[in-house]
């Protein structure tokens, strides 16, 4: 299929007219001057922040170090994407191995999964088979070319190969080069297989918090997403980030940097490890609830399930009032309750259990458009839970941009997140969705190392290229 | 005489680079880098900790004496790190507050007040960043957003931080980790399958407010790295956390825009990959236990999608008929093959524990497996203790503390964690005395009148 099933977007995008009519010409002044210094369609004619830099991604198989990558290519990096000849196996990966549900280039025809398709905005592709030696030779000399370096390969391969940070930086004493994996290239872990996340989502405590506990039928629960490199990924693209600042302000020397899925996780499991040290507790699963705000959860409601917050006193009294306009006996049933009056006694899980009974028997006779017009009018943070259709026809997202169609000129229309990298002066964007596989060879190794057509020809017969 | 130095085990070189009890002699990216944080829960305060981990000063400003709203956030209201503040010493931090602030100083300002207002102003004055998650507006009507801030600083990088955004249709609404997971769409892809009994799940951490705040620091950074090498200006960001999630949810939207197709929840499962899930073991690892955490069941993550390692997992398992029958990967990835190779694995778990399967397929036939691991088997995993992932921290406040290291980790500039958090205003005379040029008995009549 080479068009979209069905257009998009349904239902137009909302004018500004329509977004801010009725508003005072007061309430409507901050969000216009906001309007137009972060306005998206004024993006191509502001600068990047990362403009200056070239980025050679050579990972495979792993998200991780494709997300590092596209976040810095959203960023303005110039990002080239190294794949072993035949192309990176990410790239043949589509749900439930169904190939109809893949997208061609319309030059080539070649087919590619859309979840690599994704993470490969604004990159070039090259291939390079780093098994052989002229591969590792050619890599030394791309090197000498770029800024920074990623890669995935199994711990000490690289410098077994002899184009590890340890001889790179002999070369060129300016490269930051970053390894990405799932559990870390040195320590006790570093040998044992399982290289793809939710690899690190289990090594790190999260799975096991995830879902919802085993006496309400739950049990520990992975990310949908391959979250963990999302994670590990953007902090690789700090840690990238961090080491040019520092070459660029003081050292004029690059680095080594180290990132991993699952440390990425620990890093952000809050309180975790907080309260193993202070008494040994093991944190639970508690599902769609919260051990530490009430309210602060998801239940079910008529059509489906709805987020209903309030952390603190004013939005709790909202809450049950908007409740109570109703369902009167259950507004009385919570005010009335000595045990829970103060904030920090509403905590403890009985009076959890009491107070989402109590809020799901409500929730359970209105739909999630119901529930969320009659709390929001009372200026209470709700929210249904959202399916990808949803998602992509919500109005305030289609008038941002944060979803967006691109038409690119290899793949047609393409629906995709975009980049949250909004900013006055230096916005990120995307440019392109993505490149078949080697599609830039002639192009980067013209253009960085030289190479002639009839070089190139002699290294594709000799699959280094 | 000559001596030949061996090269260093590439393992061993790493230990060394990365010793995290080396962290303190090395030097800090954001030396010399000032951030204000005027940031409450958890997507503003991580974004400017992370600043504090690679060395920036950052200046927590919280309202006086009860301080931000998560220092009263705490599981089950347990576990607390006492004393709040020095006007309220009996009370104590939950731990809510703990992992999206170490490192900071700490003042109180209450940002109502004209006089506290001047204070921030002055502070911005001087600084490289301010990290802000108040309504969209606020901030500017009380004469300290980026519009005023930028005019006494233009290179000051302001960086707001929230549920939707400032303009546009949702401009108004207000939003929390679990609803950006909820509107974004991966709450909705996150749980169980229907089929199964499932429903959405939340992704337990707050996870687009942790992460979120990350993508925020790296924009920041990127942002400076350009005021530095470039520009010389600042600028506004404005992060919402709601896109973030958006932003994440891989093949979920470009999948509906051309095929009309909507992702649903699969599990534990892949649907991209198999055998690549978590299953249950029937047994438990630590059946003594009295910790109900412990006495549960285990799960493990059984990785062999490549031909060879379903061919290893085949034989080890002990199933011939599955074996042919699923032989190619795009044969056994469909969902109805997926169904029965996770059934027969959970068959064959069923009598025993995450780690009699760990020894069975890993250990003897090299099959890639991952126990689903809870916060004590982390925390007390010597891969992480190693490697300083998870750390106890000498911390001048509250004694020992276990605390999680920094997310990544540099050669010759690492991030570190130098103290996990202080009392509301702790430092209220240090900066003010410092930045804003306020004497000991102003200070005392501004903590009095309640403005700091």
């Amino acid at each position: 299929m080479n068009g979209p099933f069905r257009a998009w977007p349904a239902v137009p995008i909302s004018t500004p007219e329509e977004v801010y009519a009725g508003a005072s010409g007061q309430a409507k002044e901050y969000p216009l001057y906001l309007e137009s210094i972060l306005r998206q369609e004024h993006n191509f004619s502001k600068p990047e922040n990362l403009s200056r830099l070239r980025v050679l991604d050579c990972t495979v198989r792993q998200m991780i170090g494709h997300w590092c990558s596209s976040q810095l290519a959203e960023l303005g990096a110039e990002v080239i994407q190294v794949e072993p000849p035949g192309g990176d196996p990410l790239r043949q990966q589509t749900p439930f191995g169904r190939k109809e549900y893949m997208v061609s280039d319309k030059e080539r025809g070649e087919p590619v999964g859309l979840q690599f398709l994704h993470e490969m905005r604004n990159k070039q592709s090259i291939t390079l088979n780093l098994e052989t030696e002229r591969g590792q030779e050619i890599l030394k000399e791309l090197a000498q070319h770029v800024d920074v370096i990623i890669e995935n390969a199994a711990p000490g391969q690289w410098d077994a190969w002899g184009i590890g940070y340890r001889q790179l930086r002999e070369r060129n004493p300016r490269l930051v080069y970053c390894w990405v994996g799932q559990r870390g290239q040195w320590g006790p872990l570093k040998d044992r297989p399982g290289e793809l996340d939710p690899t690190a989502q289990a090594a790190c405590g999260f799975v096991h918090g995830t879902g919802h506990p085993k006496e309400m039928g739950g049990s520990p629960m992975r990310s949908a997403m391959w979250v963990a490199d999302h994670v590990g990924g953007t902090a690789a693209a700090m840690g990238i980030v961090a080491a040019l600042f520092h070459r660029e302000l003081v050292s004029g020397e690059g680095q080594f940097v180290e990132a991993t899925g699952a440390e990425g996780i620990i890093r952000i499991l809050d309180y975790n490890w907080g309260w193993y040290g202070m008494d040994g507790s093991i944190r639970p699963r508690y599902g769609n609830w919260d051990l530490a705000i009430n309210i602060y959860a998801v239940n079910p409601c008529k059509d489906g399930y709805m987020m209903v917050g309030g952390g603190h006193d004013r939005l709790w009294y909202r809450i049950w009032r908007t409740v109570g306009m109703d369902r009167p006996e259950l507004e009385d049933d919570i005010i009335a309750d000595p045990k829970l009056r103060d904030v920090v006694e509403r905590l403890p899980h009985p009076m959890q259990v009491k107070t989402y009974t109590q809020l799901a028997d409500w929730l359970s006779d209105n739909s999630r458009a119901e529930a969320e017009r009659k709390l929001l009018a009372q200026q209470v943070a709700s929210g249904g839970v959202t399916y990808i259709d949803e998602v992509a026809e919500y109005p305030h997202f289609k008038y941002r941009g944060h979803v967006a169609e691109v038409d690119d000129a290899l793949y047609g229309k393409i629906l995709y997140g975009t980049t949250p990298f909004i900013q006055h002066k230096a916005p990120g964007r995307l440019k392109w969705m993505g490149r078949p596989t080697g599609y830039d060879n002639d192009d980067v190794y013209r253009r960085l190392l030289g190479f002639t057509r009839d070089e190139l020809a002699d290294l594709k017969s000799k699959s280094v290229v | 005489m000559a001596v030949t130095v061996k090269p260093k085990a590439f393992e061993e070189f790493c230990r060394d680079t990365f010793d995290p009890k080396k962290a303190f002699g090395k030097p800090e990216v954001l030396k010399g880098y000032r951030a204000l944080s005027c940031t409450q829960y958890i997507l503003g305060p991580s974004c400017a900790s992370y600043l504090a981990e690679l060395g920036a000063e950052v200046i927590k400003i919280e309202l006086p004496r009860r301080g931000e709203p998560m220092r009263h956030t705490t599981p089950f209201n347990e576990p607390l790190l006492y004393p709040l503040s020095k006007w309220l010493p009996e009370r104590g931090t939950g731990l809510g507050f703990f992992g999206a602030n170490p490192n900071e100083y700490f003042i109180s300002v209450d940002f109502h007040r004209p006089e506290g207002q001047e204070i921030v102003r002055k502070l911005a004055a001087k600084s490289d960043v301010m990290v802000e998650n108040y309504r969209p507006g606020t901030f500017d009507r009380w004469g300290i957003g980026y519009r005023q801030l930028s005019k006494i600083n233009p290179r000051l990088v302001y960086m707001w931080l929230g549920g939707f955004g400032g303009w546009g249709p949702g401009r108004v609404r207000a939003s929390y980790d679990i609803l950006g997971q909820a509107q974004g769409g991966a709450f909705g892809m996150t749980g169980e399958a229907e089929e199964r009994g499932g429903s959405p799940s939340k992704h337990t951490i707050w996870l687009a407010d942790y992460w979120g705040g990350m993508m925020g620091a790296l924009e920041v950074l990127s942002a400076l790295y350009w005021r530095e090498t470039v520009s010389g200006e600042g600028t506004l960001i404005e992060y919402s956390q709601v896109h973030g999630v958006t932003r994440q949810l891989e093949y979920a939207l470009p999948m509906y825009g051309r095929f009309g197709i909507v992702r649903e929840r699969w599990g534990n499962w892949d649907t991209q990959l198999c055998v690549h899930g978590i299953i249950r073991c029937g047994k438990s690892s630590y059946p003594q236990s009295d910790n109900p955490q412990e006495q549960e069941v285990g799960y493990i993550l059984v990785s062999a999608y490549a031909d060879t390692d379903w061919a290893k997992l085949c034989d080890a398992v002990g199933d011939g008929k599955l074996k042919a029958k699923y032989a190619r990967h795009d044969d056994r990835v469909a969902a109805d093959a997926q169904r029965e190779i996770y059934s027969w694995l959970e068959k064959w778990a069923a009598d025993k524990t995450k780690e009699d399967v760990y020894r069975l397929l890993t250990e003897k036939n090299g099959i890639n497996t991952q126990p689903v691991w809870n916060a004590k088997e982390v925390a007390e995993h010597p891969h992480w203790k190693a490697r300083g992932s998870v750390q106890w921290i000498d911390d001048p406040h509250f004694g020992d503390v276990l605390h999680q290291g920094p997310a990544y980790k540099l050669s010759h500039t690492p991030p570190r964690m130098k103290w996990v958090l202080k009392p509301v205003g702790a430092d209220n005379e240090h900066i003010l005395t410092k930045l804003a040029g306020l004497s000991g008995s102003e200070i005392k009549r501004l903590e009095a009148e309640g403005i700091i």
